[in-house]
């Protein structure tokens, strides 16, 4: 079956884009060029130096049927190989603020987490990040970072906190709320493991407290994805900190209330329909 | 009770009230809610609307009896059943269930297979539980066929005071494997739906399919419709990972009822009443959760002897 994943429509914000392979990622960043072309952003993107060609971002758009010639041409897409002066939050300032002074209503930049960490400490990588955080803040600048999905817990930590616009696959986006994590999208046995590892990092600096998960913007859960969530948060709630399932949807409610979470040890849904 | 010993408490008991008119079944009826009560237990009458006025004048009234509409049970019998089974297995006290149905004097033959399908699933979904039906069949009214199957899905007879096991019971097993069981073969229609199923990022798009199906060949509720994709889903997952890929989902609807058919690969499946007993914390729990979530889960061994093929219908 053709296989079709549902992305985020807009890509706005400061966004790390997991996956879990190379056609995954190929899908996601494709789309997200897709989306930067269709409103006019000026396009950017760091690569490794010595990229190979077949796995360089314009081979990836033209892969997806993205023509990108043009663009090139005229100076909106733009590709600059990895240098650790190419990550200094000075020099990115810079770049964008050229973009947005010639014309283009927004910028757009990605690149891999393992380009990156070719150039400098993942601890150094992790301070650009916060800094990369800031430098979306006005809205006119998205950055989408890509990382695979077999993290260390720390580096989860980093990542969800970095990243404000959420840590996003193909089905869910998952991002900061106060006192835990929003969930957008669908969660399934396809998708579970990113809830599951991003769970496991929140719970872990949230010790003791009650843990957040606004459920409002879930339109499918199944039992994987119950699964997930009271495996991940089982040490949380272990150490005797509450799981409030705030808001779920009809569905998501339904399959909650069939597996008996309303009544599992330190969970508790508010606002069910 | 003349003549016969008085139903156990603290047992599962699932009994045929046969009667010939209504006075016979206030007596069959108020003997059974007469015993509930002086067990302690919760005494639940489900009848139509004529049915429950007649019972009320006859039993009056009791903290621990309530009345119900058997329409209202027969929307969605299994999840009702299934929602028993959880009240049964979850409570943190002992609880005593009482519950007395009178079918409706003209079921139509959708509704017939559900309810017969109802009689037998019981007798393996409670089985564990302090739980007691008693099933109320008028012989003047009733279909022979309705009595015959009446017969095969009730343990315990009661008949004119008396009651005694019914030498014609099939444990559900057994039933299912009956012509009286009518487990639906494939639709005779063209499919809405029919695709493969490699792996499970194949998931999220069958869900999809499903959904739009629904939603452009049939009326019904969302909440129905809600349910069943969640159903199929955990099916297709089941499919995917206890059976063996590819998995194969066929989907036909009709305004009034979906259907979908979900064929794996793998070696088959021995249990065709799996996911019926409430689950172990650890086990698995997909076809559980599946058939408190549609309107029946169908679970057989197709072509005979070969992979699992589960049909699921709202």
């Amino acid at each position: 079956m053709e296989w079709v994943g549902r992305w985020p429509t807009s890509w706005d914000g400061h966004l790390a884009l997991v996956y879990d392979d190379e056609d995954q990622r190929r899908a996601g960043v494709a789309a997200w060029g897709r989306r930067g072309l269709d409103v006019a952003a000026k396009i950017l993107y760091t690569e490794p130096a010595q990229e190979p060609p077949e796995r360089s971002f314009v081979a990836l758009l033209e892969e997806h049927g993205i023509g990108v010639d043009a663009a090139v041409e005229r100076g909106q897409l733009q590709v600059f190989p990895a240098s650790a002066q190419a990550y200094s939050p000075a020099w990115q300032a810079s770049v964008v603020e050229g973009a947005l002074a010639s014309g283009y209503p927004s910028v757009r930049w990605s690149g891999e987490a393992a380009t990156a960490w070719g150039v400098m400490s993942p601890a150094a990588h992790a301070d650009i990040e916060q800094a990369t955080d800031g430098l979306c803040d006005s809205g006119a600048v998205s950055v989408l970072c890509q990382y695979p999905s077999d993290l260390s817990p720390t580096t989860w930590q980093t990542v969800v906190r970095t990243h404000r616009g959420g840590v996003t696959d193909s089905l869910l986006r998952v991002s900061q709320v106060l006192g835990g994590l929003g969930l957008t999208g669908e969660v399934d046995a396809s998708n579970v493991q990113t809830l599951s590892a991003l769970l496991m990092a929140i719970g872990a600096w949230l010790a003791g407290t009650d843990l957040v998960l606004d459920l409002g913007g879930l339109t499918f859960m199944d039992l994987a994805g119950v699964r997930a969530v009271l495996g991940a948060t089982a040490a949380h709630r272990g150490r005797g900190g509450r799981v409030r399932l705030q808001a779920p949807q009809q569905q998501v409610a339904r399959v909650l209330a069939g597996m008996g979470v309303d009544t599992s040890t330190g969970c508790r849904i508010e606002g069910a329909p | 009770m003349k003549g016969t010993e008085a139903i156990p408490a603290q047992t599962f008991t699932h009994d045929l009230l046969l009667h010939d008119g209504p006075d016979q079944l206030v007596d069959g009826v108020r003997a059974f809610v007469d015993q509930g009560l002086r067990s302690g237990g919760q005494v639940l009458i489900h009848g139509t609307p004529g049915q429950l006025d007649t019972m009320r004048d006859a039993l009056g009234t009791h903290a621990r009896l309530d009345y119900g509409l058997t329409s209202d049970l027969f929307r969605q019998p299994m999840s009702k059943l299934f929602a028993t089974q959880r009240l049964l297995a979850e409570s943190p006290y002992p609880v005593e269930l009482w519950a007395v149905g009178i079918p409706s004097p003209t079921p139509d033959r959708a509704m017939g297979t559900r309810w017969v399908r109802f009689e037998s699933l019981i007798n393996e979904v409670l089985a564990p539980y302090a739980f007691h039906a008693l099933c109320a069949y008028d012989t003047r009214t009733a279909p022979k066929r309705l009595i015959a199957t009446g017969r095969a899905t009730h343990p315990w007879i009661t008949s004119q005071g008396y009651r005694t096991t019914s030498p014609e019971y099939l444990a559900p097993g057994a039933f299912h494997c009956t012509a009286w069981a009518r487990v639906p073969g494939p639709v005779d229609m063209r499919p809405e739906v029919n695709v493969v199923l490699h792996g499970m990022r194949d998931l999220p798009r069958a869900r999809q399919l499903v959904a739009r199906a629904a939603a452009t060949g049939s009326s019904l509720p969302r909440d129905e419709v809600v349910g069943f994709i969640t159903a199929v889903h955990e099916v297709l997952v089941n499919g995917l990972t206890h059976g063996l890929p590819p998995v194969y989902l066929t989907m036909w609807a009709k305004p009034s009822t979906l259907t979908c058919r979900v064929l794996d690969t793998g070696p088959g499946i021995s249990d065709q009443l799996a996911g019926c007993t409430y689950p172990d914390p650890a086990g698995p729990k997909g076809l559980w959760l599946a058939r408190q979530l549609c309107g029946d889960v169908y679970v057989t061994n197709f072509p005979p002897g070969g992979s699992c093929s589960v049909l699921l219908t709202t």
